[in-house]
C-alpha cells in the first residue's frame, strides 16, 4: 500500500512563518527608513548635483539646477589643488596607518604584559584621551605644538634641540597631525588587547616546549592569531586616513595652512562645496572619494586577506 | 502574561528606533579621538544637515565595509571675518547655535527672524541684549514678529547656506559687512524698490555711504553703523618704556618728527622686548624669545594690511579681467613682511597663536603695544581692565589711510515678508541700543555724541579719546579694502591664504611671491562669469 507523502508546506510559508517574516520587516523597518532618507537618498542626489551647477547660496529647487553634463568630472583632470589634496591624504596615510598598527600594539602588548604593575592603571590612561572629543583634543594640540609655548619644544628645548615649528612649518604640519592621531590609539589597544588575550595560551605552552624565544613566539604565534584584528585595523584606518577632516579644518583652516600642506581631501571637498559653494563640483570630489575607497578597500579584501590566518573553518 | 508578551516587541522597538535616530545622527564614541585607526571615520559640519548630499557620498565607502554612521560634528572653523578670532581657532565660548522666539508679539503680527552671526552679534555677553532689544521691539508695534537666531560666526556661514537651500532662510540678516555679504552673492534683496514703497528717504544719507552700502551696484542695505581702523595702544607698556603716547590728530607729530611709517616703526621697534629686556633695536635683542611685541596688524585679509598704504584695486577697472598688484600694496607687503621677519615688531603665526598672545586675542594678552584694528575691536577686549586708547594711524607716503568696516542689515531675495521685512530694518538701522550692542559708529553723524557717551560709561577709569574715530573716518581707504573683487569669494580666499604665508614662512621672496598671487589673482579673474 502506497503511503501518501503527506504534502507539507515548506518552511516559513505557513501562518506562523509569514507572522515571523512580517514582524521582521517590522523591526528592520526603522533600519531601512533611516538608510534611505539619510544615505541613499543623498547619496541619489549627489549623484544628480554632479552634473549641474548648482550653487550652494541659492535654494534646493529644480529652477536653480543647470544641467552642465560631464564639464563637472571634466574638472578633476584640471583641477590644481587636486593633486596636492591626494597627495596630502596619502602622505599622511602612509604615515598614520602604520602608526596606528605599530603603537596601539606595543601598548596592548604592554598591557597584556605580566610584568606589568597595575595593568588597569596603564589601560585606563591609554584610553582615557579617546573619550574626549575630537575638537577639544585637537584645541588642547594646538596649544602643545606651538614652538613658543608648547610643552613639546620647551621640553626640546631643555635638552638643547630646536623644535620644529609643527604647525607653521609645510614640512612638519603632517607628522603633528600624525602625533595628535597617536594620542587617540586607546580604541585600537583595546581591541588588539582582546585579540591578545583570545589567543590560546597552550599554543605559548608548546611554543616554549619547543624552545621558542619571545620574538619568534610573537612572529609565528602571535601576529598569525591576531592578523584577523590587524587586517580591520590597517582596512578601517586605510578608510579613516582617507576621511580626515575636522583635525586639518581646526589646525590648518579652511586652506589647509601652512601652504596646503593639511589640505587633505575631504577639506578640498569642504572647500569646494562650502567655501566656494560649487557643490556640483564637489558631488563630483564626494563620488570620486568613494571609487577612491571602494578601489582600495577591494584591493585589501581581494590581496591582503590572503596572508590573514582566520581560526574559522568556514572563512 | 499578555503584557510581559507583548513587552520585548515595544522594547525592541524602542531600541531600534534609538538604534536608527544614532545611525542618522552619527555615533558618539566614533568621533571621540582624532586616531585614524579602529575610531569610525569622522565625517564634517553639522551645519549641512539640509544639504548632506555630497557629504553622505564620502561615507558610503564605510557603509559598504562597516556599520559606521556619517557622523556630525561641529567644526570650529577659523575665518577671516570681522570677528576678532579670525587668526586661530578660539574655543567657542557661547552655544553654536541660540533661537529665541519672538517675546511680546501683537496677534496676527507677521513673523519674521532676524538671523546673526555673519558679523559681530554672537558674543555670549551680546545675545542676551539681542534677544531684548527683539523683545522689547515686538511690544512696541503690531505689524512685526521678530524672532532672532544667533549662530556662532565660525558656523553661521554653513548654517545659513544649509537653510537657503532648504528654502527656509531668515528674513533679516546682520550686522553684516561686506565681506560677509560677499559669500551670499546675488542672495540680498534690492532694497531701494522696498524703501520707495515704503517712503523711506534714502537721500538723507551721505552718498558715498550708500554707495559703500551697494553690491556690484545694488543697494542691500541702509548704512547703520561705521567702524573706522584705528591704533588701539597699551599705555602701561608706553609707561614702562616711558615713551609718550602716539599722536591723536593728523598732522601732529612725535618727538619732534613727522608721525609717519619710519617714526612708527621706529617706535615699535623701542616697544619690542625680549626675555632678557633687550628691545628690537638692541644688537642682542634675541628674535626666539621675545615677550613684547611693538605692533600687531588686527585681524583682516592681506587685502586689508595692503590698504594701510593706500586704497586700490588688484586689476584695472578698465580692464577687470587681468590681475595687477598696485605698487603701493606691493611696498606694504613688503614692509609687514620685513615687521615679522626682520624688525620683529610684529608676531608671526606661532607667537600670534601661543599663550603669550592668549591664542590670538592679541590686544587683550597686554603684550602688544599698539595695534590697527577698527572700532567693532571694543568688542574684543576687556576694556575695563587694560590701561588703553587710541591713537591716529601713521601716514605712508605723506597719506593717512584707515580702513573702513561698515555694517548693515540685509534682507534675504528669499524672504517672503520683504515689504514688513524692510520696515523692522528701517528702524534697526537708526537704534541707539543697537548701535551700543555692536560698538558701531551711528551712520547718521547726529548720533555718533550719544553712541560715544554710551561706549565710554564701558571703559571704566579709562578716558578713551573718541574723537580720533571720527578723524580716521575722513581718510577711508578707497577703494574699499573689502569692495568687489571678479571671482570674490575665490578672490578673498586668495588674500587669505597670502596673509597666512606671510605669517608663517621665514625667507620668502616676498615680491616673487606677489608675483605667485597675481598670477592666481589673474587666472581667477579670467574664470569669473
Amino acid at each position: 500500500m502506497a503511503v501518501d507523502a503527506v504534502k507539507t508546506k515548506p518552511a516559513g510559508r505557513g501562518l506562523m512563518g509569514r507572522q515571523r517574516l512580517r514582524w521582521g520587516l517590522f523591526f528592520l523597518a526603522p533600519w531601512f527608513i533611516g538608510f534611505f532618507a539619510f544615505q541613499l537618498l543623498p547619496i541619489v542626489f549627489t549623484f544628480f548635483l554632479s552634473f549641474t551647477d548648482y550653487n550652494a547660496t541659492k535654494e534646493f529647487a529644480p529652477e536653480n539646477f543647470n544641467f552642465v553634463g560631464l564639464n563637472n568630472y571634466g574638472r578633476l583632470f584640471s583641477d590644481p589643488e587636486l593633486g596636492n589634496s591626494l597627495g596630502v591624504t596619502l602622505k599622511f596615510t602612509l604615515i598614520a596607518v602604520p602608526l596606528g598598527l605599530i603603537v596601539p600594539l606595543m601598548f596592548a602588548l604592554l598591557v597584556n604584559s605580566k610584568h606589568l604593575f597595575a595593568p588597569n592603571v596603564f589601560r585606563t590612561l591609554f584610553f582615557l584621551p579617546t573619550v574626549i572629543p575630537v575638537v577639544a583634543g585637537v584645541l588642547v594640540f594646538q596649544g602643545v605644538l606651538n614652538p613658543q609655548s608648547g610643552w613639546i619644544d620647551l621640553l626640546l628645548k631643555v635638552f638643547g634641540i630646536e623644535g620644529p615649528r609643527w604647525l607653521s612649518d609645510p614640512t612638519w604640519a603632517i607628522p603633528a597631525l600624525n602625533l595628535l592621531g597617536l594620542w587617540g590609539v586607546g580604541n585600537a589597544m583595546l581591541i588588539y588587547l582582546g585579540a591578545l588575550q583570545s589567543v590560546p595560551t597552550e599554543i605559548y605552552e608548546a611554543s616554549v616546549l619547543d624552545g621558542a624565544n619571545g620574538i619568534q613566539r610573537f612572529i609565528n604565534i602571535t601576529i598569525p592569531m591576531i592578523s584577523p584584528v590587524i587586517f580591520y585595523n590597517v582596512t578601517l584606518g586605510v578608510i579613516t586616513s582617507f576621511q580626515y577632516f575636522v583635525a586639518a579644518l581646526l589646525i590648518g583652516g579652511r586652506n589647509g595652512d601652512p601652504q596646503g600642506a593639511t589640505l587633505f581631501y575631504n577639506l578640498h571637498f569642504y572647500r569646494q562645496a562650502f567655501v566656494f559653494n560649487d557643490m556640483g563640483y564637489a558631488s563630483v570630489l564626494a563620488l570620486f572619494l568613494f571609487a577612491i575607497v571602494m578601489v582600495l578597500t577591494t584591493f585589501m579584501f581581494t590581496f591582503l586577506q590572503r596572508g590573514i590566518y582566520y581560526a574559522s573553518s568556514d572563512i | 502574561m499578555r503584557l510581559k508578551k507583548q513587552l520585548f516587541p515595544i522594547l525592541a522597538i524602542m531600541g531600534l528606533l534609538l538604534l536608527t535616530l544614532l545611525n542618522a545622527c552619527g555615533d558618539p564614541t566614533a568621533t571621540s579621538a582624532p586616531a585614524a585607526t579602529t575610531a569610525a571615520p569622522a565625517a564634517t559640519t553639522a551645519a549641512v544637515a539640509a544639504t548632506t548630499t555630497a557629504v553622505a557620498a564620502t561615507t558610503t565607502a564605510v557603509a559598504t565595509t562597516t556599520t559606521a554612521a556619517a557622523t556630525t560634528t561641529p567644526a570650529a572653523t577659523t575665518t577671516t571675518a570681522a570677528a576678532p578670532a579670525a587668526t586661530t581657532a578660539a574655543v567657542p565660548t557661547v552655544p553654536t547655535t541660540f533661537v529665541a522666539a519672538g517675546q511680546g508679539c501683537a496677534n496676527g503680527s507677521t513673523k519674521l527672524t532676524w538671523y546673526i552671526g555673519l558679523g559681530a552679534g554672537a558674543d555670549a555677553d551680546v545675545i542676551p541684549k539681542e534677544k531684548a532689544w527683539a523683545d522689547n521691539f515686538n511690544k512696541s508695534q503690531t505689524e512685526a514678529c521678530v524672532a532672532i537666531q544667533v549662530v556662532h560666526n565660525p558656523e553661521s556661514y554653513d548654517t545659513l547656506k544649509a537653510q537657503i537651500a532648504a528654502g527656509n532662510g531668515p528674513d533679516i540678516v546682520g550686522p553684516v559687512g561686506k565681506a560677509g555679504r560677499a559669500s551670499f552673492q546675488g542672495a540680498w534683496a534690492d532694497i531701494t524698490p522696498l524703501a520707495q514703497a515704503a517712503g523711506f528717504d534714502i537721500s538723507k544719507y551721505d552718498p558715498a555711504l550708500i554707495d559703500f552700502t551697494k553690491d556690484e551696484g545694488v543697494l542691500v542695505g541702509i548704512p547703520f553703523a561705521l567702524f573706522p581702523s584705528m591704533l588701539f595702544y597699551n599705555k602701561a607698556l608706553f609707561d614702562e618704556a616711558k615713551l609718550p603716547y602716539p599722536p591723536h590728530k593728523v598732522g601732529e607729530q612725535y618727538q619732534g618728527k613727522d608721525w609717519n611709517l619710519e617714526t612708527f616703526t621706529a617706535l615699535a621697534q623701542k616697544l619690542s622686548v625680549d626675555s632678557k629686556g633687550n628691545d628690537a633695536t638692541d644688537p642682542n635683542f634675541d628674535a626666539k624669545n621675545i615677550k613684547q611685541f611693538g605692533f600687531f596688524e588686527g585681524p583682516t585679509d592681506s587685502r586689508g594690511i595692503a590698504t594701510n598704504f593706500g586704497g586700490g584695486l588688484p586689476y584695472d577697472p578698465a580692464n577687470p579681467k587681468a590681475a595687477k598688484i598696485p605698487d603701493n600694496w606691493r611696498a606694504a607687503f613688503n614692509w609687514y613682511y620685513n615687521s615679522v621677519w626682520k624688525t620683529h615688531i610684529s608676531p608671526n603665526d606661532d607667537y600670534q597663536n601661543s599663550d603669550l598672545l592668549k591664542k590670538g586675542s592679541t590686544f587683550d594678552s597686554g603684550n602688544v603695544a599698539m595695534q590697527d584694528s577698527h572700532t567693532w575691536y571694543t568688542c574684543c577686549f576687556d576694556m575695563k581692565k587694560l590701561n588703553w586708547d587710541v591713537a591716529v594711524l601713521p601716514t605712508v607716503n605723506g597719506k593717512t589711510t584707515a580702513k573702513l568696516h561698515g555694517d548693515t542689515f540685509a534682507i534675504l531675495k528669499q524672504s517672503k515678508n520683504q515689504a514688513v521685512a524692510f520696515k523692522v530694518l528701517s528702524k534697526m538701522v537708526v537704534d541707539k541700543d543697537l548701535y551700543q550692542i555692536y560698538g558701531g559708529m551711528p551712520a547718521i553723524p547726529g548720533d555718533r555724541a550719544g553712541f560715544f557717551t554710551a561706549l565710554s560709561a564701558r571703559t571704566g577709569t579709562n578716558k578713551i579719546d573718541w574723537t580720533v574715530a571720527d578723524e580716521m573716518l575722513k581718510y577711508p581707504d578707497l577703494p574699499n579694502h573689502e569692495s568687489y573683487l571678479p571671482n570674490i569669494i575665490k578672490a578673498n580666499d586668495a588674500f587669505t591664504k597670502f596673509r597666512k604665508l606671510l605669517d608663517q614662512t621665514p625667507g620668502l621672496n616676498v615680491d616673487q611671491e606677489i608675483d605667485k598671487l597675481q598670477a592666481t589673482l589673474d587666472a581667477l579673474f579670467k574664470a569669473a562669469t
